[in-house]
Parts: C-alpha cells; structure tokens; sequence
C-alpha cells in the first residue's frame, strides 16, 4: 500500500437490478481522514453504493478497494472486520437485547475490555443510565447513536453513514455532527449519505454527487455549491 | 459475562436439593412415577434442545423429529443388529446426526423464516418415506421396524436421561449467558445487521444447530432404547416436533429453564386430563394451549420475569 492509496477506491462499478443499472460505471476515491458527503436524488443509487462497499450486494462488474485490498465479492463480516462500519437509513440494532449486550457482542478480545470500552461508548453516546435497558426502549434518535457505538466498538475506520441526521431534533444532530468531527480528529473517515443540504455544505469537507447511478459532480463543498446550475438541473432545487 | 447478568444466587441451593431428589427417585417411587419422569427429561431435553437453536437465533425448527428419528434409528439398529453396548450405541447416533446435521444446516440455513421451517417438515417427511421404502429396508428392515431389547433397567435408563437432561440445562445456561448466546441473538433481532458489524452468523447458526442435533438426537437414542422398538412413522413423528415447541411456549421461548417447567407442566397436565376425560383430553388440551398463547405468550417464565417475580435476565 503506497502512501497515496486512499482509503476507499470505486472502479468502474456497475449494479444492475433487472434492466434498471441502480451503478453505472461508477468510480471515485475517498481520502483517508476525509468527511465526504454522498448526495443524489432518491434512487441515484446511494445507498446500492453502502451495500455494494459493505458486501451486502456483489458488484456485476467493477472493484471495490479498501485501504488498496480488493474487497469485492467478500462476506459482509469479513469486510466489517477489515474495518469497514456502517449505520443504516432504517435503525438495524438489536431491539430485545439490552444496551450494553448491543456492543459487546459486536466488540473483540477480551472480555473485561470489551465491557470497559462499551461503558465508554455508552458514556461518549450519553446513553450510560440506559445500558441495562433494551434498545427497543430508546428513542428513535437514542437509537441512532446507539448504532453509531456499535460501530465504533467495530473499530471501524470507515465509517458510512445512511441519513444521520433524518428524523432526529436538532440538539440531537448537532451532538451527533459535533461527535462526528470528534472522531474525526481521532482519524476515522466518514462518508455520509444525507438529504438535508445543510449537513452536507457545514460538515463535509469533500462532496460526490451521483444520479443515475453515475457521479455527476466531485470535489470540495464550495466546488459543489459553485455548481449550483448543475445540481438545479439535477437535482430541481 | 455472570458479573454482568446474574440471577439471585438463592436458586443454587434450592437446585442442589432437587437434583439429589431426583436421582433418589429410583429407590422409592413406582414403575409408572419413574416411567413418567423418564419422559418429562426425554422431553426436557427435546425441548431445551429446540429452544437453544430455535429460541436463540429465531430459525423455526419443525423438524426436530428429524434429529430424534436419526439418531433414534442410527442408534437402535447398532443395538439390535450388531450387538453395541447402549451406552456405546446413543452417542455414536447422536454424533452421526450432528455430522448429517453440517450438510442440512449448510444448505437449509440460508432459508429464512416459514420457508426454513416448511423445508425442515419436508426433511424430515422425505426421510419418513426414505427409511421405510425397499431400498433402505435392508438397513432399516422398513416399514416392518426394528424390535430389540437393549438389556438396559429402567432405573438405569433413568439415571441416564436424568443426567442428559441435567447437562443439557447447564449447556443452555452456559451459551444464554456466553458471548455465543449474544452473537446467536443477533440472528434473531436482525441478521443483516449483525453480518455488517463483523458477525459470522453463518458459522454461529450452524453451530447451534450441530449442538441442538446433538443433544436432542442423544435424547432420541435413549427414547426409542426405552420403547424398545423404533418405525419410521413413530421415529419421524411431526408429533414430537410440535410437543416439543408447546412445552418451550408453555415455559418461555429464549428461556433457560422455561423448557424443564413447560415438559413437567405439559406431561402433567395431558397425563391428568387423559386419565380423567379419555375421550375429551385432547379438546380440553387444545383449550388450555390456545387460552396460554391468548393470555401468556412469553410463556409462564417470560410472565414471571415480565411482572418482576423473577429478575430479568437471562440466565433463567
């Protein structure tokens, strides 16, 4: 792996479901410590993409690179333990199972530090005087930082993100944008999948548009605002 | 993990004086008490065996008298044909049926929900057939069965399944309270979703269903030990399936103890009913079972630990 591979690499990807290509020869990089939005109308394929990445779905044809490895075709948990964590757009955490068992059981080694670092997620998330309650119990927005916990118990270094911010107050979005660019800091690379513009253009450093399963526009959030003509043909906003 | 999900320490001692209880049993009871309490462990273990896959990862087995009838067959046709020793002859049916159990989980483990219990049916129907037809009478002697007498006594037998049954409940109480209960159980609440955050469901499942085989196939050799004779229809009976579940829906499913309580209730209650309305037992059955699904559901443990009579925790 030399210096300069990013993190994550998409080659000339393609997914077809039927005749719709849900990808369409989609290719992009992402940079290592990198924030980057993912931005597109309903059904450009973003989140085919964050299942094409995680190996929930097999590309047709094309490559998926992490960290310069090429990971497609791989299992789902095996592509989780190279470090690749995501959250999804419909909350996916274990509903009957209490808090604190949510990330022990996706953390590993030994056990005593298993539950000293879920304690100290639990603490990160502010959800510690809830552990021993079932996640189904939490609030839908409780319920996404839960999730994000259980991805940093993973030690994921890519992070992918389906909506964080949808369906969730303010206070609680601004906490979890806040503990984004926390960890961020720390090293860990995001990519987020976001409808509300806002989140994009304040958090993201980096922007990828994609419709119709192709990227149609790439580069910094100014850049992406600047082509504001081009988004408004796209996007009609 | 006990640090974490402990229950009250007050049980243990209350269960040591049980257990010597039962394994005094022999020395004074009657033939028929004996008899009845050989079955209440057969079912223990049937039914504990069920829920530890089933109960766990929420994978519908129906075709637990698949294990039952394999093992069963594997294991009294080495005592009657080849003259094994019974305490030979049980384990080496129920490791059979774990190994055939590798192959079946491999490729019927990637069916989910009702088509995965309609598929373990089909299974163990096709089997029914398989093992009374021409073609495998020369091993199994057909549809006529195999009569044998192991030579074992009933108090012996007993003794046996009792320590089957005492084992299997600690096995249940080491996975519910292991890491490996936790990773079964995200196959139940959400399986994709356990594979994205680094789960090897597939590998985790199968091993529950190898344990399960096991376990209830070693209950299935002992079973028709004790019958001294094994058919197709009675070793592949959808029957010991669907009792099985009754008794884990009386007790509480993702119970560790519910399936003990349930096989005691339920062999109890059918025993008293059949004894007193012969003819209307089954009709009066069917309405205590549709009155428990109605009112308790989450069985009569899941209701104790629902109304804080019990902890919550499942380690019970």
């Amino acid at each position: 792996m030399s210096k300069t591979e990013p993190i994550l690499r998409i080659e000339d990807v393609v997914k077809k479901f039927g005749e719709v290509a849900a990808l369409d020869h989609c290719s992009f990089a992402i940079e290592q410590g990198s924030i980057t939005g993912l931005i597109g109308p309903n059904g450009a394929g973003k989140t085919t993409l964050f299942n094409l990445i995680t190996g929930v779905l097999r590309p047709d044809t094309g490559h998926v690179y992490f960290k310069g490895e090429d990971i497609t075709g791989k299992k789902p948990h095996e592509i989780a333990r190279k470090g690749v964590g995501r959250t999804y757009q419909i909350i996916r955490v274990f509903p009957k199972m209490t808090l604190l068992e949510n990330l022990i059981v996706v953390g590993k080694g030994k056990e005593s530090r298993v539950i000293e670092r879920a304690m100290e997620l639990l603490d990160l998330v502010k959800l510690t005087d809830k552990k021993d309650d079932y996640a189904s119990d939490l609030s839908f927005g409780q319920q996404k930082l839960l999730s994000l916990a259980q991805v940093l118990i993973l030690d994921a270094e890519l992070i992918l993100l389906d909506e964080p911010a949808a369906g969730i107050n303010p206070t609680l979005q601004n906490e979890l944008m806040t503990l984004i660019h926390e960890l961020n800091r720390q090293g860990k690379t995001f990519m987020i999948v976001e409808h509300d513009m806002n989140v994009i253009m304040g958090h993201c450093g980096h922007a990828i548009a994609l419709n119709y399963g192709q990227m149609i526009a790439e580069g910094t959030c100014k850049e992406i605002q600047d082509n504001e003509c081009l988004l408004e043909h796209y996007f009609g906003r | 993990m006990n640090r974490l999900i402990k229950g009250k320490t007050l049980i243990w001692p209350g269960l040591a004086v049980l257990l010597a209880f039962l394994i005094a049993v022999p020395y004074f009871a009657s033939d028929y008490w004996l008899t009845l309490l050989v079955l209440v462990f057969i079912f223990t273990v049937y039914a504990s065996g069920w829920n530890l896959f089933s109960g766990l990862t929420g994978y519908t087995n129906f075709g637990l008298a698949w294990f039952i009838g394999v093992s069963g067959y594997v294991s009294s046709i080495l005592i009657a044909d080849y003259g094994f020793f019974w305490l030979l002859a049980w384990p080496i049916g129920a490791i059979f049926t774990s190994i055939v159990s590798i192959g079946v989980g491999y490729i019927l483990l990637r069916i989910k929900g009702v088509y995965f219990a309609i598929s373990m049916v089909a299974l163990t129907e096709g089997t029914r057939e398989l093992f009374g037809t021409k073609y495998l009478s020369p091993i199994t002697h057909g549809g006529l069965g195999v009569p044998f007498v192991a030579g074992i006594q009933l108090s012996t037998l007993y003794w046996a399944i009792l320590a089957l049954a005492v084992c299997t409940v600690i096995i249940c109480y080491k996975v519910f309270s292991s890491k490996f209960g936790l990773r079964l159980m995200t196959i139940r609440e959400d399986e994709q979703g356990a594979e994205t955050l680094g789960i090897h469901t597939t590998r985790e499942k199968i091993t529950a269903f190898i344990l399960s085989a096991f376990l209830v196939g070693l209950a299935g050799s002992i079973h028709f030990t004790y019958q001294n004779y094994i058919d197709p229809p009675f070793a592949f009976n959808i029957n010991l399936t669907l009792t099985a579940i009754v008794m884990t829906l009386f007790g509480g499913v993702g119970t560790v103890f519910g399936q003990l309580i349930g096989a005691i209730l339920f062999t109890f209650i059918h025993e008293i009913l059949w004894a007193e309305f012969t003819q209307l037992y089954m009709a009066i059955f069917g309405a205590i079972l549709m009155g428990l699904i109605l009112f308790f559901p989450q069985g009569l443990l899941g209701w104790m630990k629902e109304r804080g009579i019990l902890p919550r925790v499942r380690t019970l």
